[in-house]
């Protein structure tokens, strides 16, 4: 520890923090632009020159290591001095229109031009103007104000993975400019737009829409990926505006992903449903409250009564609040039905009954980085936790090794050490090599049960799969760690997996044996929660798969798309289809739901109050940001009053605090929490090794990240993004794809099921051989079945007329 | 439009200088070296330099963009780079820029209708002892210049 | 008794209505100072803080930005202003309403324009028959802008020399 000197005030600081640290900590502002706690220092904005005693020049506090004894001066005559020359400086160039700028009003030129500037400009020489660029759907530029601090290039860099900004040319002809008219294409682009001191970079969707000081900042959720980002939601007359993080260390630190950042604009899409709806005689009929409730009451209870209450099926999406799920479960139990499930995009459930609580990530999220060792087994980190990415790529870059077991060779942006990419079914296979591997360690002498070890006899494992083993046992190139800390994760891709059983106890066995942390990266905000309130079928039930497979007379739909959020798109829309009754609470409009026969209009998470849980096991609740869209109400009250109007008991909530603390049982949520999350298995599952498909061509479904739940798909500035815009609806590797004889862009036909559709082939070198990257919930691909799963492909005879392949 | 094998190999040399992991070191030798073979650097060469060197193309466009030596646009066979800083300037650097200018009638940052002369205005190339000088192609320089000793230096290029 | 012989006299000679005459005679014959309005108007600083109008620049192009100002330095919070980005990606505002029934005219949004688009210019005679008639919508006040532009634009160059 130093003791130093600032302003008069004696701090102790740690060895080899720098002066801006210091300051921080005594809470002595001072001003800055290039310098950001997240980033590495650049040092080339000087406005944090200070004086230092015994220095002659006036030093970066930002760049200065502190040495013992130092004394500094932030306000000193020299200090304000050189402050008040950069200021000028920097203003030399900047345009004077605040009056335009959407930065106005929160701009730290602004703030701290008025606190260390100089009263007038002395400049009457042209001001530099620099040409604007178009870097795409969600960053504006305005390029004359930028300051260079190259906030943005380092963050891109080193958050985002990728340097897709880059400081051109020299001296007063420098520029930020990305390669030529390449646009950023980073998922985690928009926080450029928080990093920007000045208005070079704002909100494309914002754009003049609204001034800082108008907006009202009300504390939230996000509500699309299973970290649990805090949010600060602004609105202005009742409408959300914008989003933007809230600085939560352990969790978002001070970033947003797009998506969470950029779907609010799917809040206040034409789609939302304003007043119930109810069909008769194949056409919608606008109704009031009442009639629709009591008319889907009394619908599902007749059902029940007259074919008994197994044909009831409740599908709750995983990104609803527990709220919504707990009262979804228990009116099915109140009806007597044990068909309920919120896993949706799931299609294995052999594991039902076995597991000994609610599965989760294992650890908590800032445990991320610290990792040494990190395997990762079907995820596409990038798409499915953009943030959680970021902490790995963190990891990565303090010295971890990054190993990946999965169907598709994308770019995280992270270096990774070892990796299997190999066909869904395939993935079975690999991981049990890698148990082999691990358990052939002599250190690690853990006697594996019988039947696994009879299981490994036959497999042999290859190179990758033995490096990979290594790897996670601490063995590495330079130095082995003989206490690694390690972690297994199971990304999407492993939890849609036709065999999501087998891979999560291979998982589980790999992690126990080299004491690695084992979790489950879930999908939807609430995945969790809506575990932990038993939004599954408990004695029997049907789940969210075979409820479609044998369909039943009646549904309720919370906050669902059935074709698209669902595994199996075509099985959901038959089931639909041919249901007598579907109630959907759902906030949208859709096609989706044109099956449906009473849609009740529900509010997204801004208009409701609720609890997320977070896959780290987080409780997180919040209240409504902005009143409810026209007649839309919240899911929870709707549910409620749903229950009263069947003759349920306990369904007499006031509030959704009192649905929480039934939850709960009036417990601290955390106890409960505590009580419940575990990963492992009452039992080992069996695991086959070698399953024959009849295929030769498996399709790997992924969720793209602009289409994973229902507020995101009606996000136009996320749909106007490359990653919409230009997405690969069939992938096949170029050496497939000559084997097929296909050529590169010709429509084929895609036959999965029942289900056909033509999509688009395209070369694609990150999906392995014997398979084909078609992408789920989108419409193009919504006739087709399995997310992963065998699929046939032929070539479209030229005269063929298009009428008859299609679904 | 892509790099010849010899200029790859020499890109190789380069990069065989630095540790492996450190390919970026190589970055400006390898835009010099695409220079050269290419006369000048068009923006998929600069791509191509960072595919090689498996750096974003953003990098190299920064150190290509940073140093005046290479060039951006297309230049003629020969680029005329006169020092006009002050040690030149009071050796009559001027004198010399005017001959140039009258004798291939082009001035600064201009390119000979037939492609040939490419003049440039330089920096101080630290050859003040020397002055009046210029560079040719960036490599190949001359000192005490005179009208008459640039008119043989021109003369003889080509030969 | 001397009193009531005086009250006496006074009430038959009429006296105080001759004194009353006298000064309306003074006046009679007086300057006039009455102003006939509307016919007669009262002079009028070039400062008077009237009815509001939007001004355009001469090309015909509204000079209002949407910087919101105006909205956010009103004391009386009488403006309401809502923006976009407009076709040719210039920042214009979709609605800008002056309610004059919360107005106190207290020239702080034409202070704080920073391109003189909102005026207050010297008409005050301004009516409204219903309560409505006095919000004032974007197009009204570009039409007062409009009719007046001559006299505003006269108005700011006198005053101009003493901002």
């Amino acid at each position: 520890m130093l003791n130093i000197e600032i302003d008069g005030k004696v701090v102790e600081v740690e060895h080899g923090s720098t002066i801006i640290d210091a300051a921080d900590q005594l809470g002595i502002a001072i001003p800055r632009f290039c310098y950001h706690k997240k980033l590495s220092v650049a040092a080339n904005c000087r406005m944090c020159l200070v004086q230092v005693e015994k220095f002659n020049k006036p030093l970066p506090a930002c760049a200065t290591p502190v040495a013992d004894g130092m004394k500094i001066f932030t306000r000193s005559k020299a200090a304000v001095e050189a402050q008040q020359s950069v200021m000028e400086f920097l203003l030399i160039n900047h345009p004077l229109d605040c009056p335009i700028c959407d930065q106005g009003g929160e701009c730290d030129l602004q703030d701290i031009a008025m606190a260390y500037g100089a009263p007038a400009s002395r400049y009457t020489e042209e001001k530099r103007v620099v040409i604007n660029k178009n870097i795409g759907p969600l960053v504006a530029t305005d390029m004359t104000r930028c300051i260079q601090c190259t906030r943005c290039v380092r963050f891109l860099k080193e958050v985002g993975g990728m340097m897709e900004l880059g400081l051109i040319n020299r001296g007063e002809h420098a520029e930020i400019t990305a390669y030529v008219d390449k646009s950023v294409d980073s998922e985690l682009s928009g926080n450029i737009i928080d990093l920007c001191p000045v208005g070079a970079l704002t909100s494309k969707p914002f754009r003049y829409t609204a001034r800082s000081w108008e907006l009202v900042r009300r504390p939230s959720i996000a509500p699309h990926d299973g970290l649990g980002s805090q949010i600060e939601v602004h609105i202005k007359d009742g409408k959300v505006l914008r989003v933007l993080p809230r600085e939560k260390e352990t969790i978002n630190e001070c970033w947003l992903s797009d998506r969470d950042r950029f779907s609010y604009e799917g809040l206040n899409s034409p789609d939302r449903l304003k007043v119930p709806m109810i069909k008769h005689h194949g056409e919608w009929h606008e109704t009031d409250w009442k009639t629709a409730l009591e008319f889907a009451g009394g619908h599902l209870k007749e059902i029940v009564g007259t074919h008994g209450s197994d044909e009831l099926g409740v599908l709750i999406s995983p990104n609803s609040t527990m709220e919504e799920a707990h009262l979804a479960t228990k009116f099915a139990h109140g009806l007597g039905s044990d068909n309920v499930d919120y896993r949706l995009r799931h299609t294995d459930f052999r594991h039902d009954g076995k597991r000994l609580g609610v599965i989760w990530m294992g650890c908590n999220i800032p445990d991320v980085q610290e990792m040494d060792r990190i395997l990762v087994i079907g995820s596409n980190l990038r798409n499915e936790h953009p943030l959680l990415a970021q902490r790995i790529r963190r990891a990565v870059a303090n010295g971890a090794e990054l190993s990946v077991v999965n169907p598709l060779d994308d770019d995280p942006l992270i270096p990774i050490k070892h990796k299997a990419i190999c066909s869904p079914n395939d993935m079975v296979n690999v991981l049990s090599q890698i148990l082999k591997a691990v358990s052939g360690m002599e250190r690690l002498s853990l006697c594996l049960p019988k039947s696994l070890s009879d299981l490994l006899e036959g497999v042999r494992v290859w190179d990758n799969s033995q490096a990979i083993a290594l790897s996670l046992t601490g063995h590495g190139e330079t130095m082995d760690l003989i206490s690694p800390r390690s972690a297994v994760f199971l990304g999407n891709i492993s939890q849609h997996h036709p065999r999501y059983t087998e891979i999560f106890s291979l998982a589980e066995a790999i992690s126990s044996l080299c004491g690695a942390t084992f979790g489950v990266l879930s999908a939807g905000a609430n995945s969790v929660g809506a575990n932990l309130v038993g939004a599954m079928p408990k004695a029997g039930g049907l789940n969210a798969r075979t409820m479609l497979e044998s369909p039943r007379k009646a549904y309720v739909l919370v906050n669902v798309e059935p074709e698209l959020d669902c595994h199996n798109a075509a099985l959901a829309k038959q089931a639909i289809e041919q249901a007598e009754c579907v109630v959907a609470l759902t906030a949208y409009k859709s096609e989706a739901l044109e099956d449906a026969t009473v849609l009740l209009p529900i509010t997204p998470f801004t208009e409701t109050s609720g609890t997320f849980m977070s896959m780290e096991g987080r409780v997180q609740s919040f209240t409504a940001v902005t009143k409810p869209l026209g007649e839309a109400r919240p899911g929870w009250k709707v549910l409620r009053v749903l229950g009263n109007v069947a003759g349920l008991h306990g369904f007499e909530f006031d509030s959704s605090e009192e649905v929480k603390d039934e939850i709960f049982g009036g417990e601290k949520p955390s106890a409960v929490v505590w009580r419940t999350l575990n990963n492992n298995l009452r039992e080992l599952i069996d695991v086959e090794i070698k399953v024959k498909l009849d295929s030769d061509l498996q399709r790997v479904g992924e969720i793209p990240q602009f289409q994973s739940d229902a507020i995101v798909r009606r996000s136009p500035p996320l749909q106007k993004t490359k990653q919409v815009t230009k997405a690969v609806l069939a992938g096949i590797h170029p050496e497939q794809l000559t084997k097929l004889g296909i050529n590169e862009g010709e429509k084929i036909l895609v036959k999965q099921g029942t289900g056909s559709a033509i999509l688009e082939a395209k070369a694609d070198i990150h999906v392995p051989h014997g398979c084909v990257r078609i992408p789920g919930a989108i419409a193009a691909t919504a006739s087709l079945g399995d997310l992963l799963g065998e699929i046939y492909i032929e070539r479209i005879p030229a005269t063929a007329p298009q009428e008859e392949v299609s679904a | 439009m892509s790099l010849s094998a010899e200029s790859l190999a020499k890109i190789e040399r380069e990069l065989a200088k630095y540790p492996p992991e450190h390919r970026q070191a190589a970055v400006m030798s390898a835009l010099r070296i695409a220079q050269t073979e290419k006369g000048w650097l068009s923006k998929d060469t600069i791509a191509e330099v960072a595919d090689y060197l498996r750096i974003p193309a953003i990098a190299a466009l920064e150190v290509a963009t940073f140093y005046n030596m290479y060039e951006l646009e297309p230049v003629g066979k020969y680029k005329i780079t006169v020092c006009t800083n002050i040690s030149c300037m009071l050796r009559d650097s001027e004198e010399i820029v005017d001959h140039l200018e009258k004798k291939l009638g082009i001035g600064f940052n201009e390119t000979t209708a037939d492609g040939r002369f490419t003049l440039k205005e330089g920096e101080c190339m630290g050859c003040c002892g020397g002055a009046p000088l210029f560079h040719i192609n960036n490599t190949d320089m001359h000192e005490y210049l005179t009208p008459e000793k640039v008119d043989k230096i021109l003369e003889g290029l080509d030969k | 008794m001397i009193n009531k012989i005086r009250e006496l006299f006074s009430s038959f000679m009429l006296l105080e209505l001759v004194k009353g005459m006298a000064l309306t005679g003074r006046y009679f014959f007086a300057r006039k100072i009455t102003v006939q309005f509307p016919e007669e108007r009262t002079p009028m600083s070039p400062r008077f803080r009237g009815l509001h109008a939007l001004r355009r620049y001469p090309n015909g192009e509204e000079r209002c930005i949407a910087c919101k100002l105006c909205e956010a330095v009103c004391p009386a919070l009488a403006i309401t202003i809502e923006s976009e980005q407009r076709e040719d990606n210039t920042r214009r505002t979709t609605r800008y309403d002056i309610d004059l029934t919360k107005c106190i005219f207290c020239g702080f949004c034409e202070e704080s324009c920073p391109v003189d688009s909102i005026v207050e210019t010297r008409i005050f005679d301004y009516h409204g028959e219903k309560r409505g008639d006095l919000l004032y919508t974007k197009p009204m006040l570009l039409a007062v802008g409009d009719k007046y532009e001559a006299q505003i634009a006269a108005d700011r160059a006198t005053d101009a020399k003493y901002r």
